[in-house]
């Protein structure tokens, strides 16, 4: 199982461009998506997804071009967008009932199937109430078990721990885990710290374009020795976060602990060499300064 | 002030700048070139039976002036009568909720906003009426002020009563549109009715909140006063009466009295106090949820609900081995059943009682009743049922999914436009039964054709202008033109008409034009989000 992906721009005037020639080729497992806003993220997915159409390059799912054949891939999707609606005046079920018809899923075991992802996602005891009642992370819950009604091979999450608490995101991110086995999963998000505990592999884009993509010790490497940590007088933090890229401050009483990035020539005295992590190197592939 | 300016240019701003807005524009360009129609013409829009007013300036800018009032005032409801509902879908309601404007204030740059909104379209109307003037060609002079001032007289008091009618049937009514029509049009209804009724010299003549006594008084007294007759029957609106014999009269204007013009400021005055008085009542974005009255149970924070807040996702997961094996079924049926549901449980379910004893009656009051004007009305009571058929999708946030679906175009348009003709022939099967116990194939025909016609024109309107007020603006005309009886957009085919084989075979054609279009267009949108 393998998508392929080569070329691809999507420019959707002349000044505005989503992707420009991304190329990336994914099989099982899950890619995590970094990017600041704008990168290009959802305009990717949305591609993959079959709902925007490339305005250059190809898309191959197991050799079949979806851009022409989009049919091919939607039967094998799950795709919970970042901003999804619901019909407020259905309840689950027949919301579930609905998005399985547009699958094309049916039969005597759909009843049985919807019922068991409602268990899965928690959602059982409110299943018949409307979904117009749900808070923001049942319905964030309803969207993720609405991805996994058709089986799907290829999995797109982007931003899905939005509107979830930490606990919950943290049972998420292991349902993801779960799933990784036999399927591929994209996964965007704007915390870093979702994609490093369960990415097998991350990209970072900026602006519609792929900076970079590895597994999570690759990327971590671009940083590797130009993270700091220096204590600072609070007074100077205003001076120095124009002079450098920081990633962390922590106040200490009357000083505040900085985390900076240094990019290998201009280390403040004082500073301690600092282990980088996977923010680390996102911020430094993706923020221009010093 | 600056902020008031800056809340009505955004919200003036929104509004216009929609494809819905600008068809709606054209649309209303082209009905005001059809407003002071030719001597030769079948129709007129003011109408003495007998006379035909010579086209000089007077008569060419005060009856398109006279003309937008009527029309404008009649469905400009519909057009602005969104403002507050669009703050509560966006949820930008509870922003301005938090913020110190008062009631008044909000309500009054709503008021502003639809008072633009209209005085845009009246504005165009105003261009159209001069080049048109000039277009026709007549021997008379242009003279400005004849156009001018009845616009101004005329129809933007008129313009700011109905911006300020639709701020308080938003207020009082809440989202309940479909109630919202009705009580606008029974007082429409009765404003119009009451124009007739009153004598020429009365003074309630002054408590005309569209002024049109005054021009009918003025007409029909150049009429007597130049022919020497007793005229008093004037009818507003497009009258068909075919060709027959008439005489030209000249008309000069309408003589202007202290007391009328006064009264047009007293009438924009009242459209203020209107707002002002709403305002005690605005529930300023604080009330439940929008689901259906039936389920509109306020959510309570049970210990259940609580304890599964905390519960969340399963800590098992789901188990991909232990589900079902998968059946694959590309039938249209669940949408059906689906798109039946969301239409049934829309809007406020009292109305079905309505539509339940317009349906009945249906069976037992004369046909020709039955078909000109209960079917109609009874099937524009649907129109919120109808108007979001295609942008529902969008509305919600659900075009992601049925987008990305496995044939969406050949599944799920489908199905929203066969359930929309379901519930069509549903509403008008009493018709259909009786006509067809007679054996009058043709009206039988013609009522199934213009049943589809207006889910056709929902689905392709929806998907065109990915709104819903320009259908409910023109499916408001067409019932409006159903029950006067209007050949030439008579959708139900309860008027006469000269040639039957003709006219049956014209609503076919529409209705495959709107497929297509509906399908092309639908086809682009689903690969280009």
């Amino acid at each position: 199982m393998t998508l392929e992906i080569k070329n691809l721009t999507k420019k959707y005037n002349k000044h505005k461009t989503g992707l420009s020639d991304y190329s990336i080729t994914l099989e099982k497992g899950i890619l995590g998506l970094l990017g600041p806003n704008g990168a290009g993220k959802s305009t990717l997915m949305k591609i993959i997804a079959t709902i925007s159409q490339p305005t250059e390059g190809t898309l191959f799912f197991d050799g079949v071009d979806i851009v022409s054949s989009p049919d091919h891939i939607r039967k094998v999707l799950g795709y919970l967008p970042q901003d999804f609606g619901v019909y407020p005046n259905l309840n689950a079920y027949e919301f579930l009932n609905y998005i399985a018809a547009m699958k094309g899923i049916g039969g005597k075991g759909l009843n049985q199937r919807i019922d068991m992802l409602l268990e899965g996602v928690n959602l059982t005891a409110d299943a018949k109430r409307p979904i117009g009642t749900y808070s923001g992370g049942m319905r964030q819950r309803i969207g993720i078990a609405q991805a996994l009604l058709n089986d799907p091979k290829v999995l797109i999450f982007d931003e899905p721990t939005v509107g979830l608490d930490p606990e919950e995101r943290v049972r998420f991110r292991q349902l993801i885990t779960d799933l990784a086995d036999d399927c591929i999963i994209i996964l965007s998000s704007h915390i870093v710290s979702d994609i490093e505990t369960i990415a097998d592999e991350v990209a970072v884009m900026q602006s519609g374009r792929l900076i970079t993509k590895g597994s999570q010790q690759d990327i971590m490497k671009y940083a590797e020795g130009q993270v700091f940590e220096v204590l600072l007088p609070a007074a100077d933090l205003a001076s120095f976060k124009s002079r450098y890229s920081v990633i962390d401050t922590g106040r200490q009483q009357d000083q505040v602990r900085v985390r900076y990035i240094s990019r290998g020539n201009d280390v403040v005295p004082g500073s301690v060499a600092a282990k980088a992590s996977l923010e680390d190197s996102y911020l430094f592939l993706t923020q221009n300064k010093a | 002030m600056k902020y008031f300016y800056n809340i009505i240019k955004a919200d003036y701003l929104q509004r216009t700048r929609s494809y819905s807005f600008l068809i709606t524009l054209v649309v209303t360009v082209y009905i005001a070139y059809l407003f002071v129609p030719l001597h030769t013409a079948k129709y007129t829009t003011l109408d003495v039976p007998g006379f035909k007013g010579a086209y000089n300036s007077a008569w060419a800018g005060y009856i398109s002036g006279i003309m937008t009032t009527v029309m404008l005032s009649m469905y400009g409801f519909l057009l602005v009568n969104n403002s507050i509902k669009k703050d509560i879908e966006t949820e930008v309601g509870l922003i301005i909720a938090s913020t110190p404007i008062s009631n008044f204030s909000y309500l009054f740059s709503k008021q502003l906003s639809n008072f633009l909104v209209l005085l845009t379209i009246t504005g165009c109307t105003f261009l159209v009426s001069i080049i048109m003037f000039f277009v026709r060609g007549t021997d008379y002079p242009f003279v400005f002020s004849a156009f001018l001032y009845p616009y101004l007289i005329f129809a933007v008091p008129a313009m700011s009563l109905v911006a300020s009618m639709a701020v308080v049937a938003e207020v009082f009514l809440d989202r309940k549109s479909i109630l919202q029509f009705i009580v606008y049009f029974f007082i429409f209804g009765f404003t119009m009715a009451s124009i007739k009724i009153q004598g020429a010299d009365s003074l309630i003549t002054l408590l005309d909140p569209f002024g049109l006594k005054v021009i009918t008084n003025s007409i029909t007294n150049a009429i007597n006063s130049q022919f020497h007759t007793h005229i008093n029957d004037t009818s507003f609106g497009f009258i068909f009466r075919g060709k027959q014999d008439f005489q030209v009269f000249v008309f000069e204007g309408v003589n202007w009295q202290l007391p009328f013009l006064l009264s047009r400021i007293v009438w924009i005055g009242i459209s203020l106090a209107l707002v002002y008085f709403s305002s005690f009542f605005f529930h300023r974005f604080d009330f439940k949820q929008s689901v259906s009255k039936k389920n509109n149970k306020p959510v309570q924070l049970t210990a259940d609900l609580v304890s599964d807040e905390k519960e969340m996702i399963s800590p098992v997961g789901i188990s991909r081995a232990l589900l079902p094996p998968l059946v694959f079924d590309y039938s249209i049926f669940p949408f059906v059943k689906t798109e039946l549901l969301l239409m049934i449980r829309k809007g406020n379910q009292l109305l079905w009682l309505v539509n339940a004893g317009l349906w009945i009656a249906m069976f037992f009051v004369s046909l020709p009743i039955a078909h000109s004007y209960l079917l109609p009305v009874l099937l524009f009571l649907q129109v919120i049922r109808w108007s979001d058929l295609t942008t529902k999708e969008k509305t919600n946030r659900l075009h992601y999914f049925s987008y990305a679906a496995y044939r969406p175009l050949f599944r799920i348009l489908p199905a929203q436009i066969l359930s929309g003709i379901i519930v069509a022939m549903v509403m008008a099967l009493p018709v259909i039964v009786r006509y067809a116990i007679i054996s009058d194939l043709f009206a039988v025909v013609n009522i199934i054709n213009g049943s589809v016609l207006i889910i056709l024109l929902a689905v392709c309107l929806g998907i065109i202008t990915e709104g819903k007020k320009l259908y409910e603006i023109i499916f408001f005309m067409l019932t409006y033109s159903a029950v006067n009886k209007l050949p030439i957009t008579d959708y139900l085919g309860g008027a006469p008409h000269d040639n039957h084989l003709v006219y049956i075979s014209v609503l076919p054609g529409l209705n495959i034009i709107l497929v297509l279009v509906s399908f092309i267009v639908r086809n682009y949108q689903s690969r280009h989000i």
